[in-house]
């Protein structure tokens, strides 16, 4: 046990003692970690780029775009949606989004929202369509709510004018009541109204005994006029007009007496006709007391009636309103032109447009993986390559040679191409297999891969001249392929950075060479459209090729180090050997 | 004929001067020395004839030998370095390849052409005794196959300054010898050879000029005779063995003026600053006294010696 802790406490001691392994073994990883745990701590979605194309920015799309930038997106507007979609392909955009003509609903018809995603940004893709979503949702809830709001108030306007016919209707229903109440009042007096009449049994046979006693009298007159006749007969007078005279003398004498006697005698005399009118006129008055009473009940009833007859009027007029109110309700609800609860419920339907043909996710990480394995292996390859020569015996002897150190720069630059070169045409022609139409652009690509493989070999090479240990620089390109990969947006998306962090990060070697393969594997853009993403990657190379030329210049210094080093280690050797002996 | 010429040359590093004042001529088929302790300077000396360090005062002079006007070795390095060989102290070539590929890729390096390059390879092979090794591959020699190799390589340009820093260390007597041979046969061939070595018996053998490097001075330079002519008297030693009669001599020898003895256990070594007297001093006791002398062995001072010597001066 105590062995074991002695060589692991060797083995400390000596790691800490080399610095530069110190250094990165211990605090590079703490270093990455810091970095991505500064550069991801949040959960932000800084600077996404969002296109929105809309025919006309009228206020509803401008009310969406603004909340859109609430969210800290950066909004590019687009009068032509074949622009806004070409630049989400070259990657300047996130999505675009195509809007409607308006974002009124008219009818049971969802207002349609495009989005236009490259889905070869695999892992930000769903990240983009989410937020955006749930931003286009906001809307879609906003216009929701105002139909919802509409159809609320329609309803309730229907509620209200309901209820006032509801009142009318009770007034109606209070005044048919009053009506039948007072229908049956009416009735009521008009049952009052006595219209029985005591009907006595008047004595017909007075009318016989008038009759009689008429005939007696006029007897009577009859035999008086005999006697005028008499008279007449002893008149002057000639014989002829005396028998005319006579005779009607006779006559009326006859009627006169019968008549005379008819008036004066008993119940069948005038004077019992005089009774019985005296009866008769009892009776009448009796009986226009009792029309007067019935004429009382009958103006009372009629009052009544007219009451009655007034209510049904203004049950009509009521009826009249409340139809008036139904019409208006009716009329209210038939103008609530969305009856849809699915475009109640979402008014807008969001439609996603792939940007890129639809592919296979290998299709879509072609571009990352084939600079992931440029990017480690020209790393490694650099770092190693340098390294091998610098701890190489030959190294100092090199120094001797009448080679320029370009040469030397340039001969492990070549070589690490020819290996990369190996290892592109294995994977290319794996991934014929796959992606069959990537011949297409073999040759962009192959510039592309060129340069890219410059880059990540020139920075793998000044690793390999700035540490000294092979471990410590192998470690260390390690470590910034990582940090390279990681801030990279392969992994996690740049989209979570910070937007200063973010424009940093978007000159990181890796981020343009995996633009540029992704823009041509996927997009089949031409070399010319990507000048200066190519141009940048060209600078990069170039740099750091001047930089290794600088560095080389200081190895002169780091040889003669190493010469003295190497002497200090044989003194050291020697004086232990003289203490031994 | 001056081939390499320091003059006033000096070196600091980091403000500390680690050499200075060094005048120092080396001529074509010399085969010039430079002994010196650890720390001394003595590899910052080597390092400033090979063109290999720049001096920070002085400087180095290169004679051609077209028309032998002086150059500044390091303002025209890059044009004299194609006639330096160099062969550091530790291996100097690639291990994964084979002997013969070492030997024609550093010849390449030089732009020979390619039957120039099997000639010099063939030569070179046979030369250092590489022969049937060139096949193996370079990790896989001896250590002195190693050195021959290394030895080899600086040589396939066919250089006229073969510089070799420590070329016996770390190999075995046997092979120290042959090493030794190996660069006096080098040199006979023409080539100036500058040595930078501890082990200062191989270079007493083949060193005809000799610097000795000390403190970061050159405390003695010159024909290998006249280095050594000043430490000459105080270092002649007599190494007797006496049988029995040891202590009897001890005691007459401590009589003589200026004269110290040690006791070495099975010898006595007597050192005298008058070498000559004590001689003749030596021989006349013997003869006195009749006394038996096993063994004597005059001593002439070596340049470990006077290495020692001139260190404890400095003390």
């Amino acid at each position: 046990m105590n062995t074991l802790w002695l060589l692991t406490k060797k083995n400390l001691r000596l790691l800490i003692r080399a610095k530069g392994s110190a250094l990165i073994v211990v605090f590079a990883p703490l270093l990455i970690i810091l970095i991505l745990g500064l550069s991801f701590n949040n959960s932000a979605k800084y600077g996404l780029n969002i296109g929105v194309y809309s025919p006309n920015f009228n206020e509803d799309a401008t009310s969406f775009i603004g909340k859109l930038q609430e969210a800290e997106f950066k909004i590019v507007k687009y009068n032509q949606s074949t622009s806004c979609i070409e630049d989400v392909k070259l990657g300047f955009l996130h999505t675009c989004i195509s809007l409607p003509d308006s974002f009124k609903i008219e009818g049971n018809t969802q207002k349609e929202i495009t989005f236009y995603i490259d889905p070869s940004k695999i892992n930000l893709v769903w990240m983009i369509q989410q937020t955006i979503e749930q931003k286009m949702n906001l809307k879609s809830q906003e216009v929701s709510q105002n139909i919802a709001q509409n159809m609320i108030g329609a309803m309730s306007d229907a509620n209200s004018k309901v209820s006032s016919g509801k009142d009318k209707l009770g007034q109606i229903k209070d005044r048919s009541s009053s009506a039948v109440s007072s229908t049956d009042a009416a009735k009521s007096n008009l049952a009052k109204i006595d219209l029985a009449l005591s009907y006595p049994q008047y004595d017909t046979s007075i009318t016989t005994t008038f009759g009689t006693h008429l005939k007696e009298k006029l007897n009577s007159s009859n035999s008086k006029i005999i006697a005028a006749r008499t008279a007449l007969n002893n008149a002057n007078i000639s014989g002829a007009e005396r028998n005319t005279i006579n005779g009607l003398l006779t006559q009326a004498g006859t009627d006169i007496t019968a008549a005379s006697t008819s008036l004066t005698s008993g119940n069948n005399s005038y004077t019992a006709i005089v009774n019985l009118v005296a009866d008769l006129n009892h009776d009448l008055i009796s009986a226009q007391e009792k029309l007067t009473n019935a004429s009382v009940q009958i103006s009372a009833s009629t009052k009544d009636l007219e009451a009655v007859k007034s209510s049904p009027n203004e049950g009509v007029k009521a009826l009249d309103e409340v139809k008036s109110t139904l019409d208006q309700v009716n009329s209210n609800l038939n103008a609530q032109k969305i009856t849809d609860a699915k475009v109640v419920s979402s008014p807008f339907v969001t439609k996603i447009e792939k940007v890129a043909p639809e592919n296979t996710y290998l299709n879509y990480m072609f571009p990352a993986l084939i600079i992931l394995v440029i990017m480690f292996s020209s790393l490694l390859l650099g770092t190693t390559l340098v390294m091998m020569e610098r701890n190489s015996p030959a190294f100092t002897r090199n120094y001797f040679l009448p080679i320029k150190k370009i040469t030397f720069i340039l001969s492990t630059y070549i070589t690490t191409l020819i290996l990369i070169l190996i290892q592109v045409v294995i994977i290319l022609l794996i991934s014929l297999i796959f992606i069959t139409d990537i011949w297409t652009t073999l040759i962009p690509l192959t510039i592309i891969l060129f340069f890219a493989a410059s880059v990540f070999t020139f920075l793998g090479m000044i690793l390999g001249y700035v540490f000294s240990s092979e471990e410590t620089a192998i470690l260390a390109s390690i470590s910034l392929g990582s940090l390279l990969l990681f801030v990279s947006g392969v992994i996690l998306p740049l989209e979570s950075v910070s937007p200063v962090l973010r424009d940093i990060t978007s000159f990181n070697p890796f981020v343009l060479c995996e633009k540029l393969v992704r823009e041509v594997v996927i997009f089949n853009s031409s070399v010319s459209s990507l000048w200066v993403d190519l141009g940048l990657v060209f600078c990069y190379a170039l740099i750091l090729f001047l930089i290794i030329l600088i560095i080389e210049s200081f190895m002169h210094q780091h040889l003669v180090n190493k010469i003295f080093h190497h002497h200090h280690k044989q003194r050291e050797a020697d004086k232990l050997e003289k203490k031994e002996v | 004929m001056e081939f390499i010429q320091l003059k006033g040359v000096g070196k600091s590093f980091n403000n500390v001067k680690v050499l200075q004042g060094v005048n120092v001529v080396i001529e074509e088929g010399d085969v010039f020395g430079i002994i010196g302790q650890s720390g001394s300077g003595k590899t910052t000396l080597l390092n400033m004839v090979s063109g290999f360090l720049e001096p920070s005062e002085g400087e180095v002079v290169y004679f051609s030998r077209v028309d032998h006007t002086p150059k500044n070795l390091n303002k025209n390095f890059s044009k004299i370095k194609k006639h330096i060989g160099f062969t550091p102290q530790h291996t100097s070539f690639y291990p994964k390849l084979t002997v013969h590929e070492n030997l024609i890729h550093f010849g390449k390096m030089y732009c020979l052409d390619a039957k120039t390059l099997e000639t010099n390879a063939q030569s070179l092979l046979e030369f250092t005794g590489l022969k049937g090794q060139e096949n193996k591959l370079a990790e896989h020699l001896s250590g002195g196959m190693k050195k021959r190799l290394d030895i080899s390589c600086s040589l396939m340009h066919k250089p006229k300054l073969l510089i070799l820093d420590e070329p016996t260390a770390d190999l075995d007597p046997i092979t120290q010898e042959e090493i030794i041979d190996l660069i006096r046969d080098v040199n006979k061939q023409g080539v100036t050879v500058v040595i930078a070595s501890h082990h200062l018996d191989s270079l007493e053998r083949i060193c005809n000029k000799l610097a000795i490097v000390h403190q970061g001075k050159v405390r003695g330079y010159g024909q290998m005779e006249t280095v050594l002519q000043p430490y000459m008297k105080d270092n002649f030693t007599f190494n007797i063995r006496v049988g029995k009669d040891k202590d009897r001599l001890v005691n007459l020898i401590r009589r003589l003026p200026d004269t110290k003895i040690v006791d070495q256990g099975h010898q006595l070594a007597i050192i005298s600053k008058n070498p000559e007297l004590a001689m003749v001093a030596l021989m006349r006791i013997i003869k006195q006294e009749n006394l038996y002398l096993h063994d004597l062995d005059l001593h002439k001072p070596s340049l470990r010696e006077v290495l020692t010597k001139i260190a404890q001066q400095e003390q």
